[in-house]
């Protein structure tokens, strides 16, 4: 099992959260929605695998490339 | 004199010889570990039976070396791939680690130059670990070298292609480096030098994925185009790209009936795009709803994913697709999305390919990260690239398209026909951030202005007002666009000039 952090790609704010851990997700599977750009941006899985930690909640300010779950695949 | 009896058995002796590579028991590790040899390599390559050698008895020009350097680590020649004629330079790792030397560099010279002379495309299996020592050591070892003072010449005659299937350092990593397309099987290392000696120099431990992994090259530095478990995926993935160009700059690329059942359903479309401008989707969706059934392939998929590039087929004829995603960044293009787009379109206009474009972005993605990755200097080249093309250029505006977003997206006349969607929305930037900067008002602070400034910045911002000073020549419907554009690329056919673009980019470098 190999640990992989799922990324911000866009500084913004987190809207929704679409997952919670211990789900298997499929890659490209929604985990977070964020908005940006006056627009509703998923953040996808990496990877095919489980959740096992989401680091932020909604509301939160994030910013590009930050950490804001981890997977296992 | 011997008679031809004896000579016979001894040119079949010296062809088996060079035949067997570096030996059975290197031969066998490489089997047991699932690799392919270099020669099996070529046979999966090309149509059973086509493939004729050059430099069967080519060896290291070290009189001593002669017997253990096979082809001199570099098995290569000329056959046919689906039909078509193909050259081959195949690493055999087995043979002094496939290293580059004075003879087989002469003999991918040799193919190169005929290759570009006769006009079929060239493909690099790589697997090397550098340059030879001690061959190249010393003045007189290193002055050697350089003979073909056009060796990393790239005028873009013929398609350049590589598959990086094992380590790849030195001219087998400066040959992936010049080419049109890239694979890469999962494990391999590309990079200037190996894990081993950059450690040496640099006086630390490297690791071999971090330094030139399938990760690095297909996300960061996005040099190559696809990752692959298998040596046969990588040489596949080749094939296929292959199929989409033509043989050489003369020649339009292959076109082939469109499958009978590629009229899609053309509602599909309006499910596919939510006409809410806040809503991502993935266009890679609507690409597919649009072109030849099933004939859609990405380039450089993992790599700047908020644009989108891939050939395809519209109505048999094969076209390059670029297209912002609002599913990655929201479509705001960035830095990696201009190089990407700049290096398609380069590559669709030297090799003839018809550009299709489709818009919906808020932008160009701005702030500090994207200024210190050179954001301006990256939307300028892909502004020139554009502006040099001359194959024909047709651009959708699909939901939205702002600012110089709007140019470098074939705005007006960077493209030689604009439609745009009766949903399609332009103006200088979104609206709901264009109140706050003309006016300094935001919803929250004046709710009842704010709705009022964005209710008067979009009036004049909608399709039929682009089309009302015929910026765009045609408004269309979502569901008409496959026909619009099938009937536009007929319009735009360049028969004058037989379909062949002016090739003013040939000579754009091959990286970013």
């Amino acid at each position: 099992m190999a640990k992989e952090n799922v990324i911000s790609e866009i500084t913004g704010k987190v809207w929704k959260i679409e997952a919670e851990p211990g789900q298997k997700l499929a890659e490209e599977d929604a985990i977070i929605i964020l908005e940006s750009m006056k627009m509703e941006i998923p953040v996808l899985a990496p990877v095919g695998g489980v959740l096992t930690e989401i680091l932020v909640k909604e509301g939160d300010s994030v910013s590009e490339g930050q950490v804001l779950a981890v997977m296992e695949s | 004199m011997a008679d031809y009896k004896t000579l016979v058995a001894e040119h079949e002796r010296r062809k088996a010889h060079a035949m067997a590579m570096g030996g059975p028991a290197k031969l066998e590790k490489r089997k047991a570990a699932g690799l392919m040899d270099a020669r099996q390599r070529i046979d999966y390559l090309f149509d059973p039976g086509s493939f004729i050698e050059s430099g069967l008895f080519a060896t290291s020009y070290i009189k001593e070396a002669r017997e253990n350097s096979q082809c001199d680590g570099k098995v290569a020649g000329f056959g046919r791939i689906e039909g078509r004629p193909a050259a081959v330079v195949s690493c055999d790792l087995t043979v002094k680690g496939a290293s580059s030397s004075l003879i087989n560099v002469k003999k991918m010279g040799h193919l190169r130059n005929t290759s570009i002379r006769n006009g079929n495309p060239i493909v690099f299996l790589n697997e090397t670990s550098g340059a030879r020592i001690p061959d190249t050591m010393g003045a007189e070892g290193t002055g050697s070298l350089g003979q073909d003072p056009a060796q990393f010449v790239r005028m873009r005659e013929i398609p350049y292609v590589a598959a990086c299937l094992g380590p790849s350092f030195g001219t087998g990593t400066w040959f992936t480096m010049l080419s049109d397309f890239v694979t890469m099987r999962k494990g391999a290392c590309l990079a200037v030098s190996s894990p081993r000696v950059t450690s040496i120099a640099i006086g630390e431990e490297v690791d071999s994925e971090e330094l030139g992994g399938w990760k690095l090259h297909t996300e960061v530095t996005g040099k190559v185009d696809y990752a692959t478990d298998t040596d046969e995926e990588a040489i596949d993935l080749l094939k296929t790209f292959l199929s989409y160009l033509p043989s050489h700059h003369n020649q339009r690329p292959p076109s082939r009936p469109a499958p009978p059942d590629s009229e899609h359903d053309p509602e599909a479309i309006l499910k596919i795009v939510p006409p809410e401008r806040q809503k991502v989707y993935d266009v890679r969706k609507l690409v597919r709803a649009i072109a030849d059934k099933d004939s859609l392939f990405e380039v450089k998929p993992r790599f700047g994913r908020s644009a989108m590039t891939g050939l395809a087929r519209l109505g048999g004829q094969v076209v390059g697709f670029v297209a912002s995603n609002p599913m990655f960044k929201a479509g705001a293009l960035d830095p990696d999305g201009c190089d990407k787009v700049t290096s398609f379109l380069v590559l669709c206009d030297s090799f003839n390919i018809p550009i299709i474009i489709l818009t919906d972005t808020p932008g160009f993605l701005i702030g500090i990260e994207g200024e210190r990755r050179k954001a301006p200097g990256k939307i300028m080249n892909f502004m020139s690239a554009l502006q040099m093309c001359t194959v024909p250029r047709l651009s959708i505006v699909t939901r939205k398209s702002y600012g110089q977003a709007y140019l470098n997206m074939g705005g007006t006349r960077n493209s030689d026909d604009m439609g745009a969607w009766f949903t399609a929305d332009v103006g200088f930037m979104d609206p709901t951030v264009g109140v706050n900067v003309v006016y300094g008002v935001t919803a929250e602070n004046d709710p009842q202005k704010f709705l009022a400034l964005k209710e008067e910045i979009e009036r004049d911002s909608s399709a039929y007002d682009l089309g009302a000073i015929y910026s765009a020549q045609s408004i269309i419907d979502p569901r008409e666009t496959r026909g619009w554009l099938i009937r536009m690329l007929e319009v735009h056919s360049r028969d004058r000039e037989k379909g062949l673009s002016q090739r003013r980019l040939a000579g754009w470098p091959t990286t970013f």
